[in-house]
């Protein structure tokens, strides 16, 4: 029988998933945003999941919330990487080194 | 049921004002001349000015709710907006010919920064975890592309991409953490999180799981230890307008959620955030202020020195009474105006050929102009906690409540790394007074900008002289709201 | 003798998380946004079990749909050289996997506790339609969000346009205001110069 601690689980490992893809990928910002998007279906798997056992619908409303807002995140971030790309010609976080951070 | 609506609009007057003034600005801007932007600015002033009206028209003497319990307005709620209008009033004034010489003088400025306030006032009238999500975004979203807004700049470009990557990682670990909030109270309501707590204690390990993430996604907003690593890199990338702004306004905002999630909704956890916010404070403390020394870049200094502030903040909030908090409330809106002191006298050195960043460039003020070099005086005095300033108070306040609270120790810690950093305040001071300027030349400033500075940045002194009538309006607004 | 419900979970979640690794791992960008659509996908289907219909649908559509389409789009239209960004990949490997392991350990320990198995709820939230119960609290308790999103999608398109927006560089377009007010001065330049005197011997030479 499935329970609530699967779906938690499920939710657990995809978000460790996208932190050691953060890890991984810190030279490609394309892959970094891939990542952070993986991190909030994470997110919303366990909003899903704990509005389905509480029999609560405002964690399927806060989901509604969370797609509309990454939507607008991942546009935003495009439109940076479109800038970097055209000062640098490179997405390459090594080639970002103007600052000595 | 019309009536009840009626109500709840009243309520949120001033975020409605100023969205519309917001989408005003955006529109006028596509009909008027870039030479005559100063519609713009005076639009955007004004819409400041309408917006303190509205405030303190009812300011709140008692908590009132507004849909559905989701938006709250109370002394502490009204209080910290009013402090925000104020701030970004005085970013605008600052950075208005600095933007000039940039050619970043451009409508979509203004509608974003007026965006992002309301991001802020959502923010701080939040009473719901959906709706501390949804305000942090609005602001969020705006300030990575204001910092990204000088389009040709790889510095800024760069900076954008790394605040836009870190600020994206610290909104995913902030909702792992709601979620798992949410799942052990089945409520986003913070008033509902913090009865249910209160009286039935459920499931500990899941909440100390939530917990973690949410302080993680906070102190990354707030730019705390081990949680730091953007502060320096986008205050030096971004141009310097758009760093004041980064650096000022946005902290109250984020102190607002910070008490509201803490202090109200998860109370009854309070031993076990208390631990977690000791250890950041301490080492945001320690970090901010010895890294400060090795700077040469006049914005990675300040940097570093609002990581160390940041801690003395969270240092209040740890102390977890009434006291703690207001005195935290009193040290992030001394801290809001010093800083727009100290980043404005940056902008004001620099000029269309020349950018002030190196501390080196502060060499010899005094004999260029002794009326900055007295203003940055001030400011770095107040910096470094020395009295009769404002910054005095505002330390002293924050460690005497973390005394009360039993921790004597790392208050005896934290004066001692007070001294270390008072090495890197004086140092600048020193090049001020005594060593040969670098660069020739005047400084220039129109004349509303030099009246306004010094006003402001004398209130740093006048308000360090007599500074009750400020601490009790503090304290009365974190006792009007949390009880 | 599993029941079909938890096979559907079991192989779900094992196409979910296989095209996670998927998306951190592979060389080519492109690929990386294809498995998250895959993933996006499985996600539906594994909230399809949970009853929310709506959300599962609005991920096809908005995620898969819009999102990613804008995420190849970026990836195809930058050209970007993939096997520079792969460098160090390998270096970081076993830090983040062990991280990562570490993590999850700790996680699934937390989740594994026996208050969570609560079984599913059958009751009247159910048999109306998730659409509407969704419609119905949207627009009532949680009107003020939704209004606020509509904010946060009008400054996602200003600042997009305010970023990326240019005038076409090929662009013939001239200020005429400008060509009239033209002065001499702008355009002409008069230099005064000595005449060079290597140059006008080797002429004389010439003529010689």
């Amino acid at each position: 029988m499935i329970g609530l601690s699967h779906y938690l689980i499920l939710a657990a490992i995809l978000f460790t998933i996208s932190v050691v893809g953060i890890f991984l990928n810190r030279k490609n910002i394309i892959i970094l945003l891939m990542s952070i998007e993986l991190m909030l279906l994470a997110v919303n798997i366990n909003f899903i999941a704990f509005s389905y056992y509480l029999n609560d619908i405002a964690g399927q409303i806060f989901v509604f919330f969370i797609l509309t807002i990454a939507a607008a995140e991942s546009a935003i971030g495009l439109a940076i990487i479109v800038l970097i790309f055209r000062n640098t010609r490179s997405i390459n976080v090594d080639d970002l080194n103007r600052l000595s951070g | 049921m019309n009536e009840l609506i009626q109500f709840d609009l009243s309520l949120i007057m001033p975020e409605i004002f100023v969205l519309s003034m917001a989408m005003v600005v955006l529109m006028t801007d596509l009909f008027i001349k870039p030479s005559s932007r100063w519609i713009i600015y005076s639009l955007s002033q004004l819409t400041l000015l309408g917006s303190t009206y509205l405030t303190g028209k009812d300011f709140a003497e008692e908590t009132q709710f507004a849909f559905s319990n989701m938006f709250v307005r109370d002394g502490l709620a009204d209080f910290l907006k009013m402090i925000s209008y104020l701030g970004i009033s005085l970013t605008f004034l600052y950075s208005r010919s600095y933007m000039k010489d940039r050619g970043l003088y451009r409508g979509e400025y203004f509608a974003l920064v007026l965006f992002a306030l309301l991001g802020m006032m959502i923010m701080i009238s939040s009473h719901n975890m959906l709706l501390v999500y949804m305000g942090l975004e609005l602001l969020s979203l705006c300030l990575y592309s204001i910092t990204a807004l000088d389009r040709d700049n790889q510095k800024a470009t760069e900076s954008a991409i790394k605040y836009f990557v870190l600020g994206a990682l610290a909104s995913g670990l902030l909702l792992y953490g709601m979620s798992m909030i949410y799942g052990a109270t089945s409520s986003l309501d913070i008033g509902i999180i913090s009865t249910t707590l209160f009286n039935h204690p459920t499931d500990h390990s899941i909440l100390v799981l939530g917990l973690v993430f949410v302080l993680a996604g906070l102190a990354f907003k707030l730019g705390a230890v081990p949680f730091q690593m953007w502060v320096p890199d986008v205050y030096e990338g971004a141009p310097s307008s758009i760093a004041m702004l980064i650096s000022s306004v946005p902290k109250l905002a984020a102190f607002a959620i910070t008490i509201r999630l803490l202090a109200d909704g998860l109370q009854s956890m309070i031993i076990d955030w208390k631990e977690m916010l000791l250890i950041m404070a301490v080492l945001s403390i320690s970090i901010g202020n010895i890294t400060a020394i090795a700077q040469k870049n006049i914005k990675r200094m300040y940097a570093y020195s609002t990581i160390s502030h940041i801690g003395f903040i969270l240092f209040g909030v740890m102390s977890g009474s009434l006291n703690g908090y207001a005195s935290s409330l009193f040290y992030v809106a001394s801290y809001m105006l010093m800083t727009l002191v100290s980043f404005a006298i940056l902008m004001i050195m620099s000029n269309k050929n020349f950018e002030c960043e190196l501390i080196e460039d502060f060499k010899g003020l005094n004999k260029r102009s002794p009326w900055y070099a007295f203003l940055m005086l001030i400011v770095m005095l107040s910096m470094a906690g020395i009295p009769p300033t404002i910054g005095f108070y505002a330390k002293f306040m924050v460690l005497q409540a973390a005394l009360e609270a039993g921790f004597v120790g790392f208050v005896i810690y934290a004066v001692m790394m007070v001294l270390v950093g008072m090495f890197y305040y004086l140092r600048i001071v020193k090049l001020m007074y005594f060593d040969e300027p670098k660069v020739k030349g005047k400084i220039e400033a129109s004349l509303d900008v030099q009246w306004v500075l010094s006003l402001n940045a004398l209130s740093l002194l006048i308000i360090g002289l007599v500074p009750y009538t400020f601490m009790e309006a503090t304290t009365q607004a974190i006792s009007l709201s949390l009880n | 003798m599993i029941e079909f419900k938890d096979f559907v979970f079991y192989a779900l979640s094992f196409v979910l998380v296989a095209s996670g690794l998927s998306v951190i791992t592979s060389r080519n960008p492109v690929t990386a946004a294809l498995s998250l659509v895959l993933a996006f996908f499985n996600a539906a289907g594994i909230w399809l079990l949970l009853q929310a219909e709506f959300l599962a649908i609005v991920l096809v559509l908005v995620y898969v749909g819009a999102v990613m389409v804008l995420f190849l789009f970026v990836v195809m239209m930058l050209d970007i050289n993939l096997d520079k960004l792969r460098e160090g990949f390998w270096d970081y490997l076993p830090m983040a996997g062990f991280i990562g392991l570490l993590m999850m350990v700790e996680m699934v320990l937390v989740f594994k506790t026996k208050e969570f198995n609560l079984s599913p709820v059958d009751d009247s939230l159910k048999s109306i339609s998730n659409t509407e119960v969704i419609g119905n609290t949207l627009y009532s308790t949680y009107v003020l969000p939704f209004e606020l999103a509509s904010v946060v999608l009008l400054i996602a398109i200003v600042s997009a346009i305010a970023l990326t927006l240019r005038d076409r560089k090929d662009s013939k377009k001239i200020n005429s205001s400008d060509q009239i007010n033209i002065k001499r001065q702008d355009r002409v330049r008069l230099v005064a110069m000595k005449s060079e005197e290597k140059y006008v011997k080797s002429k004389t030479k010439d003529r010689k």
